[in-house]
């Protein structure tokens, strides 16, 4: 296979007259035209002109130029890149699913609710925590979701609580989610293993910041609550959890739990056994749906009885009918909008159902038993890679971790070589880059998570690839400075394109 | 466990090399005290074929309807096999976020194209590479309006704004206390424009407006925004049928200030309401507080032409509890559908589909208005979908329908007690004249109530 240096775009390509998509023929008689004559549409200036020849082949050359989970090891930390099995794709597919209408009377589409509702009572076996919405459509969707029902139960007790508290290892979520719930944010200091920290800490600037016991006794009943990833950004699982939890009840507050790193939990922990009020799950994590190149994703959100009554309408509800002696007992599904006390809606229907199908399919697949192994798995393969690459990347947390590891750059900085020129010179080793620079509390941040897909092969390939650029940074340091080369587009000039914005093709004059 | 790479010689040379014994000595991290001490109590794993005679078997739960006449924001349209064998490699939905562009251009170009249309559709200059959905894009475009305005706070919505879009934005606006939701009544179907005169003071940020609005009414845009423009608020356009663009003119042309909506129509089959298309085009010079990812054109060290993610500076990732938005993904492979099936169809394949719309919607209006029980409420012209009056039970005519295997339109009684006994009929290209016979066949035969 060869990948052609430049795809046009498909503007470019347009010849008036052609087309890719040929009408039936109109069996009712033509349209009156009622519109007033200013709403009438006048024409299109980029839309093109092209055939499906086109079309398909301008897709497929520029999907070349995509790396994706079946080209090989995609170790982003935090975004869990395992396999998408394709039968998930071939089940989403069923015009059973794929065809229904989310209006359809509840009577119609029993198959649909008894999914969402079996999908729901499966997470909550996972999560420990009695209620579960499919409704949102992201991980944020799900946070800001989580946030809102933390909201409305203070404000049920009549309490306006003003502060969401955050670790400074956080997703940018977290904090963007909070502020867009109305919170202002405040942020809690790590300690030195990586984990929240209760006392103060004081920097090497000699800067404090405050810990949680400060902040808790400082704005006591203004704190609505705290979100925690867990285990965090580092893979750190944080020990003192429920501790955590205890001291935010013990004021009121709640604890929101982001459950991007629920993958290295499911089967060994339960967050709701640790006293964690609500949380939100990636599906496309997780549960392995596609991501797509950046979505659709789903977030659903688990949540204690408490916040229950909180939750996005309609709630699915099963009743159960047993029609006669000996009978087996009948399930007869039907959507709730009767929830005076729900936030509202958060996604125009359902939620991303056609997603929701996915990971429905990956649980039936995996099994109770599956989904464990998945974790263990996912575990010991990134403590292989930490194990391989400890010595030869520095790491600035000894404490063990769990499904990834974070190694930096601080060893290769005396060849002025960093983590973007690590990033890089993987792609030219044929290998998608980890997560890079994040958490930020790690300078120069390689976040690497190889997910349980990967065989012992395939991560020995990878870790000999990270080998090889560590010895490249100290012999020939200027190779990194100009990696990638061999993929048919260089390093790309993100400054001017923020600064002189071109963001969307215009014809020419 | 055919996705999991275990074997025992493996498994061992793995935690040799850890130098652990077994994988649960990984776990020291959790203290025993929080790890699950059972095993969860869920089914165990199954083959292939048994998950499919399982998941086949909750598709076949639901009822396969031969015909749809239900739209309501969720639009039955024809895909063409070229979007789904095309949206099936790998490369498009196995990828990750385009953040490392040089092994990304074909996402990234893709999203520049997808800009590129959702501007020339709806008239406006930037658009993002996309939202969750109709409901939620609605949310983001009032937040922006209010930071683009500074000190007002109040967004108008009209009453024609599609009900389940007016309660995620309830929702979401509620926890911003500053901010206020008022509704601008409806009269014959659209706005009314006397009711939005008195609303609109110095403190309206933005008014929202279907276009055309849930009853499937054209809204007169131009007069809403002149309206809203003479008192210093916004326009946004909200559109729930995006086809509606081939057959409106786009809104940026008639003085909206933002346009977003649901194009899950471009490609996409109903899944149930999701996974859709939100998306959302503003002015140029409101760029930089557009929420959501954007796709820039730039060039590589060669000084090649290539595309990256641009103006990040608004992001969650960069701003924190400061950024425009918390979004943190688009909605990739629907955008991916959509850009192909607008390429397909091109300008004239989408003008022509949106005229057959029309016809289909305009002959099934003309034959339910042939039978005794139906009325027309409203006057407003309409795009693919129009209510009706029926003076029998709406639940049985549904049931009727459903016998015949046919999908009814939606009673709109639950939504509103002036809407008592109407429903909401959506024809499109799929909609066959046999079909709208036979649901006319049909609906005679109901034996109607009399009031």
């Amino acid at each position: 296979m060869t990948t052609r240096t430049r795809e046009p775009l498909i503007f470019e390509r347009s010849v008036p007259g052609k087309t890719g998509m040929d009408l039936p023929r109109l069996d009712v008689p033509p349209a009156r035209d009622t519109r007033p004559a200013h709403l009438k549409r006048s024409g299109f200036d980029a839309l093109p002109s092209v055939t499906e020849v086109d079309v398909i082949r301008h897709f497929t050359r520029l999907s070349k130029w995509n790396y994706g989970v079946d080209d090989g090891l995609y170790p982003l930390g935090s975004c869990t890149m395992k396999h998408n099995p394709r039968i998930n794709e071939k089940v989403a597919a069923l015009a059973g699913f794929a065809d229904t209408h989310p209006l359809t009377p509840a009577a119609h589409v029993q198959g649909n609710l008894a999914l969402l509702y079996t999908l729901q009572e499966w997470l909550k076996e996972i999560t420990g925590l009695p209620a579960v919405t499919l409704q949102p459509s992201a991980g944020a969707a799900g946070e800001l979701t989580g946030v809102m029902l933390i909201r409305c139960y203070h404000m049920s007790k009549g309490a306006r609580r003003r502060v969401i508290l955050l670790p400074d290892s956080a997703h940018g979520t977290n904090p963007a989610t909070a502020a867009m719930a109305g919170y202002d944010v405040i942020v809690v200091a790590s300690q030195a293993d990586g984990t929240v920290s209760f006392e103060d800490v004081t920097d090497a600037s000699g800067k404090v910041q405050k810990g949680l016991d400060t902040l808790l006794s400082e704005l006591k009943e203004d704190v609505a609550g705290l979100m925690i990833t867990n285990p965090n950004t580092l893979g750190i699982f944080e020990y003192r959890i429920k501790d955590i939890c205890e001291a935010l009840h013990k004021v009121g507050g709640l604890v929101y739990m982001d459950g991007a790193n629920m993958n290295a939990l499911v089967g060994v922990a339960r967050p709701g056994d640790f006293g964690v009020d609500v949380m939100h799950l990636n599906l496309h994590k997780t549960f392995s749906t596609p991501h797509g190149g950046g979505g659709p994703g789903s977030g659903p959100v688990a949540c204690t009885a408490a916040l229950e009554p909180f939750l996005p309408r309609p709630v699915v509800v099963r009743e159960t009918a047993q029609e006669g002696e000996g009978q087996v007992a009948r399930h007869r599904y039907r959507l709730d909008w009767d929830r005076p006390l729900s936030m509202g809606k958060v996604h125009t229907f359902f939620g991303n159902y056609g997603i929701v199908v996915r990971a429905m399919t990956y649980c039936f697949s995996h099994g109770g038993d599956g989904l464990k192994a998945a974790t263990l798995r996912a575990i010991v393969n990134a403590n292989y890679i930490r194990k391989e690459l400890a010595g030869v990347y520095h790491m600035e947390y000894q404490t063990p971790t769990l499904h990834e590891v974070i190694l930096d750059d601080s060893g290769l900085a005396q060849y002025d070589v960093h983590t973007l020129d690590v990033a890089k010179g993987l792609i030219d080793r044929g290998f998608h880059p980890p997560t890079i620079y994040f958490p930020a509390i790690v300078h120069g941040a390689l976040m690497i998570e190889p997910t349980e897909s990967e065989g012992k092969a395939e991560m020995d390939e990878f870790i000999a690839a990270m080998k090889d650029i560590a010895l490249e940074a100290a012999s020939n340091p200027e190779a990194l400075h100009q990696a990638p080369v061999l993929v048919g587009m260089r390093r790309l000039d993100e400054t001017t394109a923020a600064r002189k914005p071109v963001l969307r093709w215009t014809r020419p004059q | 466990m055919r996705y999991l790479p275990t074997a025992p010689s493996e498994d061992r040379a793995l935690l040799d090399a850890i130098g652990v014994d077994r994988a649960e000595d990984l776990l020291q991290g959790i203290p025993s005290h929080l790890r699950l001490a059972r095993e969860l109590d869920l089914p165990g794993q199954l083959s292939e074929q048994e998950v499919l005679r399982q998941m086949a078997g909750l598709a076949a739960m639901n009822t396969a309807f031969s015909s749809r006449f239900l739209g309501a924001g969720a639009y039955d349209h024809f895909v063409p096999a070229a979007v789904d064998q095309m949206i099936s490699r790998q490369e498009w939905f196995t990828a990750y976020t385009p953040y490392q562009p040089e092994i990304s251009q074909g996402t990234l170009q893709h999203l520049f194209e997808y800009q590129t249309l959702t501007c020339d559709l709806t008239g406006l200059e930037v658009g993002n590479a996309s939202l969750y959905d109709g409901g939620t894009s609605c949310v983001e475009a009032a937040l922006m309006a209010v930071r683009l305005q500074k000190k007002r706070k109040t967004i108008l919505i009209s009453a024609g704004l599609h009900p389940h879009y007016q309660e995620v934005l309830c929702t979401n606006i509620t926890p911003h206390e500053g901010l206020k939701l008022v509704v601008v009544k409806l009269k014959d179907g659209v706005t009314d424009l006397e009711d939005l005169a008195l609303k609109l003071d110095g403190d309206v940020a933005a008014v929202l407006v279907g276009y055309p609005n849930f009853l499937g009414c054209v809204e007169d845009l131009k007069a809403i925004a002149d309206a809203a423009h003479a008192a210093g608020a916004l326009v946004v356009s909200v559109t729930q049928e995006a086809l509606a663009f081939a057959w409106l003119e786009a809104p940026g042309k008639l003085g909206a200030d933002l346009a977003c909506g649901e194009a899950m129509s471009f490609g996409n089959n109903l899944n149930f309401g999701g996974p859709y298309l939100g998306f959302l085009t503003v002015k140029d010079s409101q760029k930089r507080e557009i929420p959501g990812r954007v796709v820039g054109q730039t060039r590589d060290l060669d000084g090649q032409v290539g595309y990256v993610l641009t103006l990040t500076a608004r992001e969650q990732h960069i701003r924190r509890d400061k950024a425009t938005s918390n979004i943190c993904s688009n909605q990739g492979l629907v955008t991916l559908r959509a850009n192909i099936y607008l390429q397909l169809a091109g300008p004239e394949g989408l003008k022509g589909l949106a005229s057959q719309n029309a016809a289909k919607a305009q002959y099934l209006q003309a034959r339910l208005l042939e039978l005794p029980d139906f009325s027309a409420p409203f006057s407003a012209p309409f795009f693919n979908e129009f209510v009706t009056r029926y003076q029998g039970d709406v639940q049985l005519l549904q049931e009727e329908c459903a016998k015949a295997g046919i999908l009814a339109g939606l009673d709109l009684t639950p939504y509103a007690a002036e809407l008592d006994h109407c429903i909401l009929w959506c024809a499109t290209e799929l909609n066959t004249r046999e079909q709208i016979e036979q649901l006319v066949e049909v609906l005679a035969r109901v034996p109607s109530q009399v009031q």
